[in-house]
């Protein structure tokens, strides 16, 4: 009897010993490291990404933090994040400061392949886990690096995959044979110019491309370019570039009255918003594009719905300058992965956490779709299908998606009248 | 596609001497080194766009208001940071660093303002339809850019050759020191020509928008290399050698678009290196500068 009285003291002993431990041993706060460019030509796709994550830092912030399982409780969140004014120098050193000097518990990259090239040794050599929002350059994702996952762009390597899946299998049916490609000379679009390449060529299909071309990101006149795609007569043209290259793309097509029967862009779809105010409705309608999560509404399972969030967004962000569109919603997810791997792993330690981030993967659904990675840490969900913008009636412009078919909600149109 | 490719050069090289015309004015006469002009030409490209979103006036006459405003700004600017520069040891290498500073200031200022998405104005402001020039079809805003320019071009030539302001000018290009011996009031002559340069680097910045796509507060450092290049290819100090630069830049610039396009980023630097290393002085350049 004393015997068993003993033990029972001495297992309830324990256990309050290991619960005072472990609340002792829990962090103040959870900090979560990240950098943004508030200026410079990366600045339209990373403010928007910034303020999704502040967003969704404030709204746990309010529940009174993010709940983390290790301590069963919750614990504030503290954003660190600084600005690296779209310089990638700028950016290493930040990073770097991020790990070293502010020990920060999670590192989110800033936004785009540019300025998560250089996050991506950083990270390694530091054994930190790099939560990367949307930068989806092939190379970052390799067999020996286990320190990456990417949130919420599908990786270059397969993004454009139902671009070509279009051209090659719908294109023929509608006459396209001949197919021009330009892009920016990036990480980002030189990766998914060369995956697109792949694709049609592949494919096999009675399609070739007769216009290749790279240009600097820095490209801000294509009038001379447009002339030279035009003089290769083709059916189809693939537009690859950041929003300045768009913008200058579109305004400069719809200025020199050259026209194309079939164009495609990407972001039209991904920043619809900005992109109707710098270019116009005219210079978009017809446009080829990703048809965005900010459009589609994707039934999320975890964090708000696409109306729930734009109406957060519009009252946290009144009267802002940057514009809601998809990689708003990118940075959100950031957030809610973040939620949901704190919620399941076994410590802050950064390969659990790895552990936690995948274990998310085909589980999660969120307003940008299913969230599912490769075993190297890309995104192999989250896959936009090809989407058209078509004038709605009544002055302005809505997506029609056009592939693949199990999605559609309209035909393309092709060609695409003359404007 | 080559002919094409030239004609386009002849058109942008136009609108690249406007843009660097300012800086060479202001280099002319002071000696002193710009890095903020690229800013100055943001900002002119800034607020035809804001002239137009929110009042629907056409850059041209927004062209003509930026003119006169900047000139008004660069009065005081010039006696507010030049004239201590001129006083130091070396005010050359100074007026680097100042403007540079002045540059990350504008650039910082105007991104809280504005921030820091592109700005732009739909091309049917400068007109309806593309314009045909010797069987090729340009954007209308092209030519009414390049117009601008030219006439730019000759009222900065009709300035400095055809009014006695103009004149006391080229005295104080030729040698400052001997200009003030002579009784010129080199200080008000100066802040005119700083004022003036600024206003061309505004007026450069109301076309911007249909030449160079979207603008952001953070252009102004590209715009600057490239308005360089421009300068130091004709030559440092000469007007006409600044629309030498612009068209040979502009024609370079749309060549390597058409038949190396993934280097044509390269252009400026390669520019420069090459007129550093054969002609320093410029194409225009002589051993002593004669206004």
């Amino acid at each position: 009897m004393l015997r068993k009285v003993t033990s029972y003291l001495i297992a309830g002993s324990l256990l309050l010993f290991s619960a005072l431990a472990a609340a002792a041993s829990a962090p103040s706060e959870i900090k979560i490291g990240t950098l943004y460019a508030s200026s410079g030509p990366f600045a339209a796709i990373s403010m928007p990404v910034h303020l999704g994550l502040k967003l969704w830092v404030d709204q746990e912030n309010a529940k009174g933090g993010v709940m983390v399982k290790p301590y069963g409780k919750r614990i504030p969140v503290k954003l660190v994040a600084y600005d690296d004014q779209s310089n990638t120098a700028t950016a290493a050193t930040l990073y770097n400061q991020l790990i070293t000097q502010d020990k920060v518990n999670l590192l989110v990259a800033d936004s785009g392949s540019v300025l998560t090239s250089m996050a991506v040794p950083i990270a390694r050599e530091h054994k930190m886990l790099l939560l990367d929002q949307t930068g989806t350059g092939g190379t970052f994702f390799t067999p020996d690096n286990k320190y990456i996952a990417l949130m919420s762009d599908p990786v270059s390597t397969i993004w454009p995959k139902y671009i070509a899946d279009f051209l090659t299998k719908e294109g023929p049916k509608l006459g396209i044979k001949r197919i021009a490609l330009i892009y920016a000379t990036n990480d980002f679009t030189g990766t998914q110019a060369n995956a697109v390449r792949k694709f049609i060529q592949d494919s096999h299909a009675p399609v070739k491309i007769v216009y290749d071309k790279g240009v600097p990101t820095k490209t801000s006149n294509y009038t001379v370019l447009l002339n030279n795609i035009k003089a290769a007569k083709p059916d189809a043209v693939i537009q690859m570039g950041y929003p300045g290259n768009d913008i200058a793309f579109l305004r400069n097509l719809h200025d020199s009255g050259t026209h194309f029967k079939w164009l495609f862009a990407i972001y039209p779809g991904l920043e619809t918003e900005h992109m109707e105010k710098t270019v116009g409705i005219d210079g978009l309608k017809y446009v080829y594009t990703y048809t965005p999560s900010s459009v589609v509404q994707y039934h999320a399972e975890s964090g708000m719905s696409l109306p729930e969030f734009h109406k957060a967004w519009d009252k946290a962000y009144p009267n802002s300058k940057v514009s809601f569109g998809f990689n708003a919603v990118a940075g959100y997810t950031t957030g809610l992965v973040i939620q949901n791997a704190l919620a399941a792993t076994k410590s802050l330690d950064q390969l659990d956490l790895r552990d936690a981030v995948f274990g998310l993967s085909g589980k999660l659904k969120t307003i940008d779709g299913t969230f599912a990675l490769d075993k190297n840490g890309a995104q192999i969900g989250e896959i936009t299908p090809l989407g058209q913008l078509v004038p709605d009636g009544k002055g302005s412009l809505k997506f029609t998606v056009v592939y693949p078919s199990d999605v559609a909600t309209g035909k393309p149109v092709y060609p695409a009248p003359a404007k | 596609m080559l002919e094409y490719s030239i004609l386009a050069g002849l058109l942008f090289g136009l609108y690249f001497c406007l843009v660097g015309l300012g800086l060479n004015l202001i280099f002319g006469v002071m000696r002193i080194v710009n890095l903020a002009h690229g800013d100055f030409v943001m900002l002119g490209a800034l607020g035809a766009c804001g002239l137009f979103g929110a009042y629907a006036i056409n850059p041209i006459a927004a062209a003509v208001a930026c003119l006169i405003l900047f000139i008004i700004i660069g009065f005081p600017l010039y006696y507010l940071l030049v004239p201590r520069l001129l006083k130091s040891a070396d005010p050359e290498m100074l007026s680097i660093i100042l403007f540079f500073g002045l540059s990350q200031v504008i650039e910082s200022l105007t991104t809280i303002v504005a921030g820091p998405t592109e700005r732009s104005i739909p091309g049917n402001a400068l007109g309806e339809h593309p314009v045909t020039i010797l069987h090729q079809t340009f954007p209308s805003a092209w030519v009414v850019s390049a117009v601008a320019s030219g006439v730019a071009v000759l009222l900065v030539f009709i300035y400095l050759y055809h009014t006695r302001i103009g004149r006391l000018t080229r005295a104080v290009m030729v040698h400052r020191d001997e200009a003030l011996a002579t009784g010129i009031d080199v200080g008000r002559v100066s802040g005119l020509a700083f004022g003036i340069g600024l206003g061309l680097a505004a007026v450069a910045g109301c076309f911007a928008p249909f030449m160079l796509g979207g603008i952001t507060p953070a252009s102004g450092v590209e715009l600057t290399i490239q308005s360089f290049t421009v300068i130091i290819v004709g030559s440092l100090g000469s007007p006409l050698g600044t629309v030498l630069g612009g068209l040979i830049y502009g024609v370079s610039l749309m060549l390597m678009q058409t038949y190396f396009s993934s280097w044509a980023g390269l252009l400026p630097y390669l520019l420069l290196i090459a007129i550093l290393l054969v002609r320093p002085s410029g194409l225009l350049g002589r051993k002593v500068r004669h206004a």
